[in-house]
C-alpha cells in the first residue's frame, strides 16, 4: 500500500452532526446509525487515486463536544485539508460555523483548504438550513461547499476527493511546500528524494512524469 | 550697558552664522560676518576695562562684607557677564578672523558636530543675554519678574529670525534650530530662579571647563579652543576668581558634568528630531517644576547667596540627571516598544517561547518510526522483486496499520500542548510558587518512574489479565483493556491451531511481528485515548493516575515478553526439526528484538503521559 502522498484531514464541526459517520462512509461504505460519542480523535485512512497518483488520506475524525475543544484544537496542526461539519436540520449547529472556521485558521496552517459539508440531506423535510445559505457563507469565507448524506452516501465520496484535488493543484501551483510536514502532507516512499524523477526540494508540477504502479 | 547688549545678540547672529557657513548653506546674516570682527576686538577691549573696573569694585563689595548686597551682586553679575562675554568675543574673534583656525576645522571636518557644538556655545552665550539684560534692566532683584518678561520679549526677537534664517537654509538644520530654541527657553527658566548665581558660576566656566572635561571627543573641542582666551584672562591679572566662594566652585563642576551629560546624552540620540522631542518634554517638565521653586523665589534675598548657590547646584543636578534620565527614558521607550511589537498577539511571549522550545526537540518517535517504515517497504519492495518471496509486511507497516502510528503522532501533539502548558504555568510563576511547582512536577516524574524491569517469563496470561483489569479500574476513565485480550486470544487460537509440521516458520515469524506490531499499536491507542481522557477529567488525582499508567505499562511490557516467548518456543520446536536452523534462529532473534522494539515503544508512549499528569497536579 505505498502511496505518492499522504494527506492529513480533519473533520470539524458541532457534536452529532455526522462528522464519524461520513468518515465510516468514506472508508468502511457504511452506514451505523447510533454511533458512539467520539473521544477526543478518531482516525481513519483511505487510498483515493487522482491524477493517476495514488493518495493516502489520513483521516483525523475530532470530537464535537465542547469538553474535548482544548484537545482537538491541539490535533488541527498540520492539516491539509479540512472537513467542516453542519447539520442541514439543526440551525445551531450552522451558526456556530464561524467559531470552527476561527479556530481551525487559527490553528492550521494558512494553505489548508477547507470545505464546508451540509450533512444529513437526506432529511429533506426537517431542514433548517436552505442551501442557498450554506453556499453564501462558503462563498464569504473563500470554502468549497457541499451537501452530503453519510446515510445514502450522497456526495461523501465526492466532498472528500474535491477536497484531495484542490489539495493536488495547490501542490501542482507550489502553494503547498510539500517538504513542510507543517502543511500535511508526506511523500510516500517511492517519492523518496532518491527518486531522480522527482524534483527534490519545494517544486511541484514536475512529477507529472513520473509513472507509479 | 546697552552696547553690549546689542552686542551680544549680534554676535550671536554671528555664530548662527558661522554654522551656516560649517554646513555650507546659505546664510542670511552674512552681512554681519566683517563688522562683528573689527566690533568684537573692540568691544572686548572695552570690556576689559569694564572687567578690570568692576572687579575691583567687586573687591571692595568683598571687603564691606554684604553690607550692600545688592550692590555687590549687581557688581558681580556685572562683572561675570563682561568676562563671559569678552571670553565669547575671543572665541568668536578667533573663529572667525581665521578661516583656517581649529574652530573652523573641527566643524567643517564634522559636520555632524555642528549642532551640538552650536549648542554648547550657545548654552553659555544664552546665559549672558539673559544676564545681561537683568542686569540692564532690573538691577534690584524685586523687579526680577520684569527682567523676565524682557528676556521673553527679547528672546522672541532672535528666535523668529534663527528659525527664519534656518527656514532659508535646510529643512534639516531646522530642528536643530528648534532644539535651540527650546534650550533657550529652558535656559529662561533657570535664569529666571537663580540668574545671580548662575553668573557667579559661569565666572569659573571655563577654567573648570578645561581640566574637567577631558579633551577626548569632538564635542569637547570648543572648549579646547577657548582655552586660549581663557589663558589670556591670566594675563589679565587683576581679575580675581578667588572672590567666588568654593561652593561656587563646586556647583560650576556640576554646572560643566549637567552641561556635558546635556550634549552626550545628545550625542547618543541619533535623530534631532527625536532630541527635539526630548527636549520639548524636559522643557515641560522644567516648567512643571519652576512654578514651584518660583516661591522661594520671592523670599530669596541677595544676601543668601551660598543657598542660592546650593539651590542652583541642586536645580543643575536635577536638570542634568533628568537629561541623563531622558536619554535613558528614550532607550527604554525603543525597548518597551521592541517587545510590545513582539508580545503582540503573545502575551509572555508563550507561543515564541514554546515555539522555539518545540523546534529544539530531539527527532520524534512517531516520525523515526515512519522513516523506518518507509525505508523498510522500499527493501521489501526490491527483494519481493528478486525473490519470489511472499509479501512479508514490516513491523512499522503493520504498526502504522493497526493505527498505532497515528496515534503515536497524537500523543506527542497532546504531550506537547501539555508542556507548552506547564512551561507558561512556570514562567507565570515566582519564587516559592515556582519551586513548588518544580517539587511538584518531580514528583509526579517520580511517581512515573517504571521499576526495573524483572524478567517476569513465568507470568501467564491469567495474571496479566488481571494486573490489566486492576490497572485500569484504579484509573477511573473509560479505557479498556478488551483490545488487548481480543488481540491475545486470537494469537492464542491461533498458535493453538497451529500445525507445526506444515507452517512454515516465515509464516510464524510474520504472525509474530504481527502481533507484537498489533499489541503496541493498541497499547499507544490506549494511551493517547488515556491521555485525552485524563485532561477531560475533572477531579484529577495524579498519584493514582500514575500508578495506575505505571501497572499498566509494566504488565503491557510483560505481555509483550509473554507473546515472544510464545513465537519463539514455537519457532524452537520448528529448528530443532528443520535443516535450516540458522534461518530459524535468525528469525527467533528478529521476533526478540521486535519484542524489545514494542517495549520500548509502549515506555515512550507511557513517558508522554507524564506532561498530562503534571498538568493535572499543577
Amino acid at each position: 500500500m505505498s502511496y505518492a502522498y499522504l494527506f492529513k484531514y480533519i473533520i470539524i464541526g458541532d457534536t452529532g452532526v455526522g462528522k464519524s459517520c461520513l468518515l465510516l462512509q468514506f472508508t468502511d461504505k457504511r452506514f451505523q446509525p447510533v454511533h458512539d460519542l467520539t473521544i477526543g480523535v478518531e482516525f481513519g485512512a483511505r487510498m483515493i487515486t487522482i491524477d493517476g497518483k495514488q493518495i493516502k488520506l489520513q483521516i483525523w475524525d475530532t470530537a464535537g463536544q465542547e469538553a474535548f475543544r482544548s484537545i482537538t484544537r491541539s490535533y488541527y496542526r498540520g492539516a491539509a485539508g479540512a472537513l467542516l461539519v453542519y447539520d442541514i436540520t439543526r440551525r445551531e449547529t450552522f451558526n456556530h460555523l464561524t467559531t470552527w472556521l476561527d479556530d481551525a485558521r487559527q490553528h492550521s496552517n494558512s494553505n489548508m483548504v477547507i470545505m464546508l459539508i451540509g450533512n444529513k440531506s437526506d432529511l429533506e423535510s426537517r431542514r433548517e438550513v436552505k442551501k442557498e445559505e450554506g453556499e453564501a457563507f462558503a462563498r464569504e469565507h473563500g470554502l468549497v461547499f457541499m451537501e452530503t448524506s453519510a446515510k445514502t452516501a450522497a456526495n461523501v465520496e465526492e466532498a472528500f476527493i474535491n477536497t484531495a484535488k484542490e489539495i493536488y493543484e495547490k501542490i501542482q501551483e507550489g502553494v503547498f511546500d510539500i517538504n513542510n510536514e507543517a502543511n500535511g502532507i508526506k511523500i510516500g516512499p517511492q517519492h523518496s528524494p532518491t527518486n531522480p524523477s522527482l524534483p527534490g526540494a519545494g517544486g511541484a508540477g514536475g512529477s507529472q512524469g513520473s509513472s507509479c504502479c | 550697558m546697552e552696547t553690549s547688549d546689542s552686542e551680544y545678540f549680534e554676535s550671536a547672529d554671528e555664530d548662527f552664522q558661522s554654522d551656516d557657513e560649517d554646513t555650507k548653506t546659505v546664510s542670511s546674516v552674512t552681512k554681519t560676518e566683517e563688522k562683528p570682527n573689527t566690533k568684537c576686538v573692540n568691544d572686548a577691549i572695552k570690556k576689559l576695562e569694564h572687567v578690570q573696573l568692576e572687579d575691583t569694585q567687586e573687591k571692595n563689595s568683598l571687603n564691606n562684607n554684604k553690607k550692600n548686597d545688592k550692590g555687590k551682586t549687581n557688581k558681580e553679575i556685572e562683572d561675570n557677564i563682561n568676562s563671559n562675554e569678552i571670553t565669547e568675543d575671543l572665541a568668536q574673534i578667533q573663529a572667525t578672523k581665521g578661516p583656517g583656525s581649529k574652530l573652523n576645522k573641527v566643524e567643517a571636518s564634522h559636520p555632524t558636530s555642528v549642532k551640538k557644538r552650536s549648542k554648547e556655545t550657545d548654552v553659555p552665550k544664552k546665559l549672558g543675554a539673559k544676564l545681561s539684560c537683568k542686569d540692564s534692566v532690573a538691577k534690584p532683584p524685586q523687579e526680577s519678574p520684569e527682567c523676565v518678561k524682557n528676556v521673553d520679549q527679547k528672546q522672541p526677537k532672535e528666535s523668529p529670525e534663527c528659525v527664519k534664517s534656518a527656514d532659508q537654509k535646510q529643512p534639516k538644520s531646522e530642528t536643530s534650530n528648534i532644539e535651540e530654541n527650546l534650550w533657550d527657553e529652558s535656559e529662561i527658566d533657570w535664569g529666571k530662579e537663580n540668574e545671580d548665581d548662575l553668573w557667579g558660576n559661569d565666572d569659573d566656566w571655563e577654567p573648570v571647563n578645561e581640566p574637567t572635561v577631558p579633551p577626548q571627543r569632538e564635542k569637547i573641542e570648543p572648549a579646547q579652543v577657548k582655552v586660549p582666551s581663557s589663558s589670556s584672562w591670566g594675563s589679565w591679572g587683576t581679575w580675581d576668581v578667588s572672590s567666588i566662594i568654593s561652593t561656587a566652585t563646586q556647583s560650576v563642576s556640576t554646572l560643566t558634568q549637567g552641561i556635558s551629560t546635556v550634549l552626550e546624552t545628545g550625542i547618543g540620540v541619533p535623530d534631532p528630531e527625536e532630541l527635539a522631542k526630548i527636549n520639548q518634554a524636559e522643557k515641560e517638565k522644567l516648567k512643571e517644576i519652576v512654578p514651584d521653586e518660583d516661591t522661594d523665589n520671592s523670599g530669596f534675598g541677595l544676601g543668601n547667596l551660598v543657598m542660592g548657590v546650593s539651590q542652583l547646584t541642586k536645580l543643575v543636578e536635577t536638570t542634568g540627571t533628568k537629561v541623563i534620565s531622558g536619554g535613558l527614558d528614550t532607550l527604554e521607550t525603543i525597548g518597551k516598544k521592541t517587545m510590545e511589537v513582539l508580545q503582540e498577539g503573545d502575551p509572555g511571549l508563550k507561543k515564541k517561547r514554546a515555539f522555539l522550545k518545540i523546534d529544539q526537540d530531539k527527532p520524534v518517535l512517531s516520525q523515526l518510526l515512519r522513516e523506518a517504515k518507509e525505508k523498510a517497504e522500499e527493501e521489501n519492495k526490491i527483494l519481493e522483486e528478486k525473490h519470489f518471496a511472499k509479501k512479508a509486511k514490516n513491523y512499522e507497516t503493520l504498526f502504522d496499520d493497526h493505527q498505532g502510528l497515528v496515534h503515536l503522532e497524537a500523543l506527542e501533539m497532546l504531550s506537547k500542548q501539555c508542556d507548552i502548558k506547564l512551561q507558561t504555568l512556570l514562567e507565570s510563576y515566582t519564587d516559592e510558587a515556582l519551586t513548588e511547582m518544580q517539587e511538584t512536577m518531580d514528583q509526579v516524574k517520580e511517581l512515573c518512574e517504571l521499576p526495573d524491569e524483572e524478567e517476569d517469563e513465568h507470568a501467564n496470561w491469567t495474571e496479566i489479565k488481571e494486573k490489566l483489569e486492576s490497572a485500569v479500574s484504579e484509573i477511573s476513565i473509560p479505557i479498556s483493556y478488551k483490545k488487548f485480550v481480543e488481540t491475545w486470544e486470537e494469537t492464542e487460537a491461533w498458535l493453538n491451531n497451529l500445525k507445526l509440521e506444515i507452517c512454515d516458520a516465515r509464516e510464524l515469524h510474520q504472525q509474530a511481528v504481527e502481533t507484537l506490531a498489533q499489541l503496541t499499536a493498541i497499547a499507544v491507542e490506549q494511551f493517547h485515548k488515556a491521555g485525552e481522557l485524563l485532561l477531560v477529567k475533572e477531579h484529577r488525582s495524579t498519584a493514582d493516575e500514575a500508578d495506575s499508567l505505571v501497572q499498566l505499562t509494566t504488565t503491557l511490557t510483560s505481555l509483550i515478553g509473554v507473546v515472544a516467548a510464545k513465537f519463539s518456543d514455537k519457532l524452537n520446536t520448528k529448528s530443532s526439526s528443520s535443516k535450516n536452523k540458522e534461518e530459524i534462529n535468525s528469525l527467533i532473534t528478529n521476533v526478540f528484538f521486535e519484542a524489545a522494539n514494542s517495549s520500548s515503544y509502549i515506555q515512550d508512549a507511557f513517558q508522554l503521559l507524564i506532561p498530562v499528569l503534571q498538568v493535572g497536579a499543577v
